[in-house]
């Protein structure tokens, strides 16, 4: 759980080009890291190839912070295992 | 397989930034392969380099991007007659041979992860069988 959360922060790190001590559980991506919506896109993609999941196109609206964003990868990897 | 003719039916661009010839494979959504005749007629050898013709990078990553559109071709969207534009967000290549002048570029790519109106391809460019360029690209369409 710790790993997956610290693992996806260096992922949106490296994407949106920050240090991972500024991506903070409630840090609104959008507005307080200066994300877009095309990172987003890329930040999905990139969980989707670490993991070998496939996330749903809709849930991308719900990666607006790190607690969204490691919840729904956990929401598709427990239906990897199922 | 689509002819030039063909391929100005999707693609938006016009001379001198056509930077696809022909398109041997295409799977809209799966796959695209396409061609780009390298020329030593084509203006910008004139100045990259006199003397030295190398043909730009950023050109390189115009036909993958170019190539990339044909990827995300949907004929149903087409014959709504839709207006759309393509915005090139993000690329991430490396250039691994030079292209020179007589060069057939044979681009490949396949979607990482397509979703509506954005997407994300991986694309590798070879050269008479070897490899010149390989990267990612991101890129959103708008529908006016």
């Amino acid at each position: 759980m710790q790993d997956l959360e610290t693992d996806i922060k260096n992922i949106i790190a490296e994407i949106i080009e920050k240090d991972s001590s500024e991506i903070t559980s409630d840090k609104k991506f959008f507005e307080d890291l200066g994300m877009d919506s095309m990172m987003a896109l890329e930040i999905m993609a990139a969980i989707e190839k670490k993991y070998k999941i496939t996330i749903p196109e809709e849930k991308l609206t719900k990666l607006t912070t790190l607690k969204e964003t490691v919840a729904v990868a956990q929401e598709y990897l427990a239906n990897k295992k199922a | 397989m689509l002819d030039i003719e063909a391929i100005q039916k999707i693609l938006p661009q016009r001379y001198p930034f056509l930077m696809i010839d022909r398109v041997v494979e295409l799977e809209p959504g799966k796959k695209v392969v396409a061609l780009k005749n390298v020329s030593f007629n084509e203006g910008f050898f004139g100045g990259h380099f006199p003397g030295k013709p190398v043909m730009p990078g950023a050109l390189i990553i115009e036909a993958m991007a170019q190539s990339a559109i044909l990827l995300t071709y949907s004929p149903q969207e087409a014959a709504a007659n839709k207006s759309l534009s393509y915005y090139l967000t993000s690329v991430k290549v490396r250039f691994l041979n030079p292209v020179f002048p007589g060069d057939q570029l044979e681009i490949t790519v396949e979607p990482v992860k397509l979703i509506t109106g954005a997407g994300i391809a991986s694309v590798v460019v070879e050269a008479q069988g070897k490899e010149v360029c390989r990267g990612e690209i991101s890129f959103s369409i708008k529908s006016e």
